[in-house]
């Protein structure tokens, strides 16, 4: 029976994810926000390529790979959610949310950056957080989200630029 | 590193256009202890960035599916184990041997026995002459 492939035991395929279980959390979180569902998220992620084990080997960046999966995870997570949402806007019920939301402000000066972050786009947020957190290079980041090279510069041009624009109306307000 | 070039390569920074080892230079700038004033509020852009990059996911992988399967693996033991135990333990059915020689002796014993059980039953049934009791008050009402 073993003359077949060779099976990836769970024990060597704890190891290979471990390399980067964090990024897909780090990410997740990024996109979903909550850490609950952030790490849900980096579970079934893990269980998927898990079940798929047999075809790792086709791919040649499987942290890449991995990174998609949980990018187009975290959208329909996202979309589900934004449908729940409407039904919430039809009763009046965001409104008081957001107003509870203003009062949390953030604790301190770090908070306020990852604020700055939630606010924007979402690839923007993931381009950043894949460029400036992560550190990977563009033609990485390009692959992950599957889209060209100059469209990640432009993006991440953009991102950078509105977080420097909030950074800077917080610093003047601070003086005043 | 001279503050000019970090000015240079902040604008090339929000351009988009730095490399990622420039870009490792403006945190490692960035996270020192003294910035000049007018950088302070980059300060914590890149001290945010490098403090997120520590962030780690609490909860190791859990093969749930796999687990599942063991436990079923388990059930399936213990049903055949009881289906096997249910056929070995049925009765075998014996068929009823002889045993007397001569069928006049087998008769009369057959005969000792019934009267006994008779005798049992009949003695049982003189308990019941106290339930005439009740017979005679119903019977004394309805008339």
């Amino acid at each position: 029976m073993n003359n077949h492939q060779p099976i990836m035991k769970e024990r060597a395929f704890i190891i290979l994810t471990n390399g980067f279980k964090d990024k897909l959390f780090r990410m997740a979180k990024r996109l979903l926000v909550s850490n609950e569902e952030a790490e849900d998220a980096t579970q079934e992620i893990l269980l998927r390529l898990w079940r798929n084990k047999n075809k790792m080997a086709e791919y040649n960046n499987i942290e890449a790979f991995a990174m998609t999966m949980t990018k187009n995870y975290c959208y329909d997570k996202l979309k589900a959610k934004e449908t729940k949402n409407l039904k919430i806007v039809h009763s009046n019920y965001r409104d008081e949310r957001t107003s509870l939301q203003k009062q949390v402000e953030a604790k301190d000066s770090l908070d306020w950056v990852g604020k700055i972050m939630d606010n924007l786009p979402e690839q923007q947020r993931m381009i950043i957080q894949l460029r400036d957190i992560e550190q990977y290079n563009n033609a990485e980041v390009a692959k992950v989200l599957g889209i060209n090279e100059t469209a990640v510069r432009v993006a991440l041009s953009r991102g950078r630029k509105k977080i420097r624009e909030e950074l800077l109306k917080k610093h003047n307000y601070g003086v005043v | 590193m001279e503050l000019s070039n970090i000015e240079k390569l902040l604008e090339k920074y929000f351009e988009g256009e730095t490399t990622i080892s420039e870009e490792k230079e403006l945190k490692v700038y960035f996270t020192r202890e003294t910035v000049p004033s007018h950088l302070e509020k980059y300060k914590d852009l890149f001290q945010y960035f490098s403090e997120e990059s520590t962030i780690m996911a609490a909860k190791d992988l859990k093969f749930k599916r796999n687990k599942k399967s063991k436990y079923a693996w388990v059930g399936v033991a213990a049903s055949v184990v009881l289906i096997v135990g249910i056929f070995l333990t049925q009765p075998t059915i014996s068929e009823p041997k002889d045993t007397f020689e001569d069928p006049e002796i087998a008769l009369q014993e057959t005969k000792k026995i019934l009267n006994m059980v008779s005798k049992y039953m009949n003695e049982g049934k003189q308990e019941l002459v106290y339930l005439n009791e009740f017979e005679n008050t119903t019977n004394k009402l309805l008339k």
